[in-house]
């Protein structure tokens, strides 16, 4: 029992515990019982599911590595030997670089389409005439493939970087007008009273009122284009070279040299569920109402 | 219209159409003629029809009516967040088109910005009036502390109890110190206990301030502690139906006000006047 209430579960039971005659000792001990009984439960939860979860991925891998029974390992490699590929390339700097142009396509494109797509996104939501007249040409650049247009790309810009980095600001430019738009569509009527009952110019109200309202849509439509910038810079460098990780995926491909394969994929694999993250911690740490207030639509409780 | 009502007031009414209580002084806001429809589907909601009134200065009076009486829409359009379909209003003898700088707006909804903090949001209509950053967080701080909030000025609204966020949602609006204080059924969606503690922080701060408020409720008896005058209002036409001078001395006092005789009287006669409306839907 002294162990129990000094465990950081039950202060409330400790507390108690620690006055004298509170409950009678047989209505204790059935609580303290209860207690250890709940605990335990809780515990074998927790355990049983982060078993399961490793198991997951041990069974995986362990069925990956026993393919190389019936398989040679020019087809599917194995775990052991990616992870060996994997370490020796980051060991001569291969992937380092590969990630390194990758990052720098990746980010120009698609910081330029943010800016971009929120400033179009912002100034068709706040103009009527700017929202009618461009929103059949919005909804067709949304709808078309941006993948189509890489030979387009390739034709004005040549075979360089300069191509990869308009491609992928088509691919986010897109998703982060239409979702700009959509919020700006929905701010609540009670924001927009704010900034109209205090006299706001109409500008002053598009950047205290309208913007920040929008923030939601806004980080949910940089997700969706993140994911598909990501597609786009691994097509590019397929197609362009530059040294980036879809560079040196296509060329371990073109030469069978599938351990190193499948260490710069999953090289792109961590790649991007960094920059999801940091997406996310970005947003919890900057824009933390938005967490807070998306469970109830109203800000009051 | 009035007429059939005029004959049954005895007390406190004031017999005149626009009923300012002070003869000699020029009201401050001056409502004339407004009309307003909103065209539904189905057929067409008479929100409000030739609406007069005068609102003399430093004057507390209260809007009270049925919901869809058009009180919650005539306060839209005093403040130029809804527009008449005809009728004028003036403020100070000068007829407003739009968003006037010397009226602020509580809002039922409160409307706190989640992004901005509690201070922020304070902030939010000095910026709109250009005043620099050092004088508004000076203004901020020291409203806040008059409505008790000194503590929290760095916390997002959405972190306050609702009574805390419609204190704010006061303090912004004093913030920018308003001649005229527009307040839209503030504390509808607070608890008793929070409610009354805020109806006495009000009466205390209009005595303190000397401005003048328009305030909208369906609640009788926070009408009756607060105001100098209430209009009653009717529904589907939204009309004035009635104007009655409140003459209890002040302050007044939550515990005290319920029992007296002109309270209990003032309670059953617009009591009496709202429920004759039922009947006429």
């Amino acid at each position: 029992m002294t162990t129990l209430s000094s465990t950081p579960e039950v202060p409330l039971r400790s507390s108690l515990d620690s006055l004298p005659g509170v409950d009678s000792e047989e209505q204790r001990a059935s609580d303290v019982s209860l207690d250890r009984v709940k605990r335990k439960r809780v515990l074998k939860k927790n355990t049983r599911l982060r078993i399961a979860r490793y198991t997951a991925i041990l069974v995986f891998l362990g069925a990956w590595q026993l393919t190389a029974v019936f398989l040679a390992p020019v087809f599917l490699s194995t775990p052991i030997r990616a992870i060996v590929a994997f370490y020796d390339l980051m060991a001569n700097g291969t992937i380092e670089r590969a990630v390194g142009v990758s990052l720098f396509i990746l980010a120009a494109g698609i910081v330029c389409a943010g800016f971009f797509g929120m400033a179009l996104g912002t100034i068709m939501g706040r103009t009527q005439t700017l929202e009618r007249a461009l929103d059949p040409l919005v909804s067709f650049g949304n709808a078309t493939p941006s993948i189509a247009l890489l030979p387009l790309m390739v034709i004005w810009f040549g075979q360089g970087k300069l191509a990869a980095v308009v491609f992928i600001f088509i691919i986010g430019f897109w998703q982060m007008v239409v979702n700009t738009l959509a919020g700006m569509r929905v701010v609540r009527l009670g924001y927009r009273d704010v900034g109209t009952s205090f006299g706001m110019t109409k500008w002053e109200q598009t950047f205290r009122i309208y913007l920040p309202a929008t923030q939601p849509f806004i980080f949910a439509g940089a997700r969706i284009a993140l994911a598909q910038c990501i597609v786009g810079m691994i097509l590019a460098e397929q197609e362009l070279g530059q040294g980036g990780l879809g560079d040196i995926v296509n060329s371990y491909g073109t030469y069978f040299q599938t351990d190193n394969l499948i260490a710069a994929i999953g090289a792109t694999c961590m790649l991007a569920l960094l920059l999801f993250a940091s997406l996310r911690l970005l947003q919890r740490r900057k824009f933390p109402w938005i967490q807070a207030t998306s469970a109830s639509s109203r800000s009051s409780r | 219209m009035t007429s059939s009502f005029e004959a049954s007031a005895g007390l406190g009414t004031s017999p005149a159409t626009y009923g300012s209580t002070n003869a000699f002084e020029p009201p401050v806001l001056k409502v004339r003629g407004i009309n307003k429809v909103f065209s539904g589907q189905e057929r067409d909601v008479v929100a409000l029809e030739s609406v007069d009134l005068d609102v003399a200065k430093g004057e507390f009076i209260s809007l009270v009516g049925p919901s869809g009486c058009g009180k919650t829409t005539l306060l839209r359009i005093i403040d130029g967040l809804d527009f008449a379909d005809s009728g004028t209003v003036e403020l100070e003898g000068k007829r407003l088109d739009g968003v006037s700088q010397d009226m602020a707006y509580v809002f039922q909804d409160i409307n706190l910005l989640p992004w901005r903090s509690v201070r922020g949001n304070v902030e939010i209509g000095l910026e709109a009036r250009g005043v620099a950053k050092a004088e508004r967080q000076r203004i901020a701080r020291e409203f806040l502390e008059m409505v008790g909030l000194k503590d929290v000025m760095d916390v997002p609204p959405y972190t306050l109890s609702g009574g805390m966020q419609q204190r704010v949602g006061v303090a912004r609006a004093l913030a920018v110190r308003p001649k005229v204080l527009l307040m839209d059924e503030p504390f509808g969606q607070l608890d008793n206990f929070t409610r009354e503690a805020l109806q006495a922080e009000v009466a205390a701060l209009w005595s303190q301030l000397g401005i003048t408020i328009v305030f909208v409720t369906h609640d009788v008896d926070e009408a009756i502690f607060l105001s100098d005058r209430i209009v009653v209002m009717h529904r589907n036409p939204g009309q004035v139906v009635e104007i009655l001078d409140v003459h209890l001395k002040r302050p007044r006092t939550q515990a005290e006000f319920r029992a007296e005789p002109e309270t209990i009287e003032l309670r059953s006669k617009i009591t009496a006047l709202l429920r004759s409306q039922e009947g006429g839907l």
